[in-house]
């Protein structure tokens, strides 16, 4: 009694604005992973480095004077130059996906150390810098993260519908045939590596602010929060909809998903449950959410389900014939 | 969409009644037991002060210092403080999550334990009295420019830095034949590279040569310790929780390359050292609950408290490691006990 006593719905509610604003800059950064993992088809480990990668540009060039919008677009454009190794890795050398992923992640934390001049960690103070977004001002950093989530979608939408987009899909659908039909699928693939890590770029430039700081450490785990976002939204949206959603709506989902997770996250806390086991929540999570999509279909394909169907239909007839 | 927003309404009604039935409920439990009022800023005559300990990772230095708060706070305040302690597990971005959770309890005063810890609580509140500890430097952690002692705004604490002077002339009454020293500490850690540009200064001042050694994470530990076993004559340990973590690996290397090791603080010591002038992180811990106490009950203003340093220090060695190497020890360290 007295545990359930000390839980105030109230705190609850309060706290969810805030788990919304991370929820959205994670859900930003899962577009990033949805560009690899769904479209292009290929589970890319870079993030947990290019996510750093951002942070500890946007923290180190906002400190040296840059406007902070300017310190993000070059994050961005340092993250699209983390994709642009994967993919030469993969395509260029031959190695296999996630090994190359996982190659560039690694290099990674040595670069974002040189980046943060040796420091690991490095502080930005919400006082002394006109940051975009901030844990002091949640209602402002919901408002900013969601915006730029919009134009994100828009522009990922609009671009994934022009020629060079629809190869890029094409490429995740089916490489043989993309190949077949005079699609570089090689350039393809690096071009979607480079666009995804260049999300995951501002994501992590938008994390640093809001945070206010950059760690070296800052991306550790970050592809298993963006693959959760992702198949939490997919799950949700075909819940919701009871069909597969269109691509616009999916890209909106996927940016929910974020925001459910943490919404979780902030749950499981205010339950006082022990913050160490948030890892195991994040793995069961994502089990479930990968877990009921398959089981609805197993069970709609089910041959004890097919055979009820069929008796109950053979028993009505029957009866119709017997009247 | 219009489900979706009939799922929002559904879920924001049942909540906020929930929210109501709950509040009416609490206030007749809180008459019976203080601890139960979490949100009890209603009662006036005794108040529960809320604290929220958000620490970084689990870990013997800094469960010490927070378990140090507790005590001073708990043996001032008995059962009028409640704790609410969140451990982030090592992740940077949840803690984050937790500070925000404890502003949005409105709770009175917030805990940071360790940099990112004490980061994202400054980041997230500048109204409510933050402190921190195990921070080795607060100017750098906290971005602030011609440091004078105290932060000016809502946050103060406690500093873990270890007397670095003393230490390096610890090395230096310990191995006065020395030339080499490698310096070995995780590059992850944002303090460890403080420690060693301080201490670096006093041993090259003293003649020393120093090459700096620093692995990643745990699983370049063995092969970055054999590096500088290879090439030095003692081996110095910061304060660094990576290194802590895995004294074992290093005490492997270093005993059998038969290199003495010095370290930053009492439990990497214990693992792989054989000397060190420690604090203790109990009593830094201790300390911040008496300026907690301070800010809570005497209404002391948090902006212009000075960031405090522990007052002891104590020298300590091992005694069957440094038998073991042939290491004289002088009389004023005491053993550290081995379980």
């Amino acid at each position: 009694m007295n545990y359930f006593a000390t839980l105030n719905p109230l705190n609850l509610l309060n706290a969810i604005p805030g788990c919304i604003a991370q929820g959205l800059i994670w859900g930003i950064m899962a577009l990033g992973v949805y560009v690899t993992f769904r479209l292009l088809d290929f589970a890319d480990l870079t993030v947990d480095g290019s996510f750093a990668t951002g942070g500890a540009v946007t923290v180190m060039l906002t400190l040296a004077g840059f406007p902070v919008p300017v310190a993000l677009l070059i994050a961005v454009a340092a993250g699209l130059a983390a994709g642009l190794v994967t993919g030469l890795l993969h395509t260029a050398l031959g190695i296999p996906p996630i090994l190359s992923g996982i190659l560039t992640q690694i290099a990674l934390y040595s670069i974002n150390l040189h980046i943060m001049g040796m420091a690991a960690n490095q502080a930005i103070s919400v006082q002394k810098y006109k940051l975009l977004i901030s844990l002091m001002h949640v209602s402002k950093a919901i408002l900013t993260a969601g915006l730029l989530a919009v134009v994100l979608i828009t522009v990922l939408y609009w671009y994934f519908g022009t020629e060079q987009g629809c190869s890029i899909r094409a490429t995740g659908c089916n490489p043989a045939m993309s190949k077949a039909n005079s699609i570089n699928i090689n350039f393809t693939k690096v071009l979607a590596l480079s666009i995804s890590n260049g999300i995951i770029g501002l994501a992590g430039g938008l994390m640093a602010q809001y945070q206010g700081f950059a760690d070296v450490n800052m991306g550790r785990g970050a592809i298993v929060i963006g693959l959760a976002a992702v198949i939490i939204g997919e799950v949700f949206g075909g819940v919701l909809l009871r069909k597969f959603p269109n691509f616009a709506l999916r890209m909106v989902f996927v940016v929910f998903g974020g925001v459910i997770y943490y919404i979780v996250v902030g749950v499981v806390l205010w339950l006082k449950l022990n913050s160490n086991d948030l890892k195991l929540f994040t793995a069961i999570i994502v089990a479930i959410s990968l877990a009921v999509p398959h089981l609805q279909a197993k069970s709609k394909s089910s041959f004890r389900r097919t055979a009820k169907l069929s008796e109950a239909a053979l028993k009505a007839m029957c009866n119709k014939g017997g009247q | 969409m219009k489900k979706f927003l009939v799922l929002i309404l559904a879920a924001t009604v049942a909540l906020s009644l929930v929210a109501c039935g709950n509040t009416s409920g609490e206030a007749a439990a809180s008459t019976k037991s203080p601890q139960a009022s979490n949100a009890a800023s209603t009662s006036n005559a005794d108040t529960v002060f809320n604290i929220g300990i958000c620490q970084l990772v689990q870990h013997e230095a800094l469960d010490a210092a927070t378990k140090g708060f507790k005590d001073a706070l708990s043996e001032k305040l008995g059962d009028k403080v409640v704790f609410d302690e969140q451990n982030a597990a090592g992740d940077s971005t949840t803690c984050s999550t937790i500070c925000n959770q404890f502003v949005s309890n409105n709770y009175d005063l917030i805990l940071g334990n360790a940099t990112p810890a004490l980061q994202a609580a400054v980041s997230s509140t500048n109204t409510i009295p933050v402190l921190g500890t195990s921070i080795t430097d607060y100017a750098t952690a906290l971005d602030i420019d011609n440091w004078t002692g105290v932060t000016g705004y809502n946050v103060s604490g406690t500093s873990d830095l270890a007397p670095l002077d003393k230490q390096a002339e610890m090395i230096k009454e310990l191995f006065p034949n020395a030339k080499n020293i490698g310096i070995l500490y995780c590059s992850a850690e944002a303090n460890s590279k403080y420690q060693v540009e301080t201490i670096g200064k006093y041993l090259t001042e003293m003649g020393y040569t120093l090459t700096e050694y620093t692995f990643a994470d745990t699983n370049d530990v063995t092969a970055v310790a054999q590096n500088a076993c290879l090439n030095s004559d003692v081996i110095y340990i910061p304060t660094d929780n990576t290194a802590a973590s895995c004294t074992e690996a290093i005490n492997n290397v270093a005993e059998s390359a038969g290199i003495p090791v010095v370290c930053g603080e009492e439990g990497a010591c214990k693992g792989c050292g054989i000397a060190t002038l420690s604090i203790r992180y109990y009593d830094i811990g201790y300390t911040t609950g008496e300026m907690a106490y301070e800010i809570l009950v005497n209404g002391a203003d948090v902006s212009t408290m000075e960031v405090q340093y522990a007052s002891e220090t104590t020298y300590k060695y091992m005694p069957d490691r440094a038998e073991k190497l042939g290491v004289k020890i002088p009389g004023n360290y005491t053993a550290i006990e081995s379980k």
